[in-house]
């Protein structure tokens, strides 16, 4: 299953989980199947208006099931529930360690 | 038309333009346009309540998916962010995102997005008589929640100018947004109201440009005059090639109209700020005559 980590500052599998969703500046995006992750830019951290709703497109397309931030809107979180994607508010915690 | 906006909140937009209104609607026919519509308050420095609503619509897309052929073009068109894929590629609609634009209407290959309307706000049209004065109250107000200011803001200046009269006046909100530009548009005169701050200075700076971008004639009202030095903005407004044309004193009286709840020309006729703001008033209607 993918699992999709909402972070600010790219260490790969160091980075500090985020207090924000759609503006976080990345995901790292960990395959738990396969023991691997890849970071990719979320386009939500410059968007003008709906930047949650970008980053769940982002999500939807690279297939995440799971999404771990500090907190989520309410259109991000009527939004992850329409498209069956759990989301878990957790944030200040290094993504290796969430993942244990 | 006549507008009175000024960049920064809280510098007397609304107190100025109401004992405006006032004065102006002594010499010829008004109507107000209270265009602030995140925070209308003209109607409450006035002592009436809002009457005559309608509502403000706005287009809400909604998908017909039989005819959905899952091309993804509706959602990649989308500039706020209201058009979502599932990962089927359905269109699913965030409402509160939409600003009602119909791009995505407009770039179905299938006609597959069918026109729905959301109510974002309202407008109002108010008759006010107060000291024997009458003038018509045109209010915009956007719904609690909503972002998207232009459409109440469009409609609310079209219903002020489809009534009847020699002189509208338009209330803007602060700041330069697209709102106060679609506000001050077509604008014969625009009162820039300022105070002597740092941060009274920095944003009448911001609103000048944005009125010498759209060729608009200012005239700067100096609000609270005296209660701080205004030699900088006197100089920012001349390279502007602009005029401070109105000093109103910064005074006890001034404060206790507001509180009252009565406009100055009202309560205090004959003190020294009315007399600023009747001639004001005086040399805005030769303008307009």
């Amino acid at each position: 299953m993918k699992v999709a980590f909402a972070v600010d500052e790219n260490r790969g599998l160091d980075s500090l989980i985020s207090h924000r969703f759609g503006r976080a500046e990345y995901f790292v995006i960990v395959d738990t199947d396969t023991n691997s992750y890849k970071v990719v830019r979320n386009p939500g951290a410059e968007a003008r208006s709906g930047a949650a709703i970008k980053a769940i497109q982002l999500l939807i397309k690279e297939g995440v099931r799971k999404v771990y931030a500090g907190s989520f809107g309410p259109n991000a979180m009527t939004a992850l529930e329409e498209m069956g994607i759990e989301y878990v508010q957790l944030s200040g915690v290094p993504v290796k360690e969430a993942l244990s | 038309m006549i507008s009175v906006t000024g960049g920064k909140g809280g510098t007397g937009k609304s107190t100025v333009a109401v004992n405006l209104a006032i004065e102006l609607a002594r010499r010829g026919k008004l109507v107000l346009a209270d265009l602030d519509v995140e925070d209308p308050n003209d109607h409450i420095l006035l002592n009436v309540e809002l009457q005559n609503e309608e509502p403000v619509n706005i287009m809400l897309p909604f998908v017909k998916y039989e005819a959905c052929i899952k091309c993804g073009a509706c959602a990649e068109v989308c500039d706020t962010g209201a058009m979502l894929l599932s990962p089927d590629k359905v269109p699913y609609v965030i409402p509160r995102l939409c600003s009602g634009c119909r791009a995505c209407y407009f770039v179905c290959p299938t006609k597959a997005i069918v026109e729905g309307k959301r109510t974002i706000g309202y407008t109002y049209e108010t008759p006010v008589n107060v000291d024997d004065v009458n003038f018509t109250l045109v209010t915009g107000m956007l719904r609690e929640g909503e972002e998207h200011t232009p459409p109440a803001v469009l409609q609310a200046k079209r219903r002020a100018l489809s009534v009847e009269a020699d002189v509208y006046l338009v209330d803007t909100s602060a700041g330069t947004s697209n709102s106060v530009a679609s506000s001050l548009d077509g604008s014969k005169l625009v009162l820039a109201v300022t105070e002597p701050t740092p941060l009274g200075l920095h944003d009448l700076a911001l609103i000048l440009e944005l009125a010498k971008e759209m060729g608009l004639e200012v005239w700067v009202v100096m609000n609270r005059s005296g209660l701080g030095p205004e030699d900088r903005h006197e100089r920012v407004v001349k390279e502007y090639g602009y005029e401070i044309v109105a000093r109103i004193p910064y005074s006890r009286r001034v404060v206790d109209s507001y509180v009252k709840g009565v406009p100055l020309v009202i309560s205090y006729p004959d003190s020294e700020e009315a007399f600023k703001l009747k001639e004001l008033a005086d040399r805005v209607w030769e303008v307009l005559s």
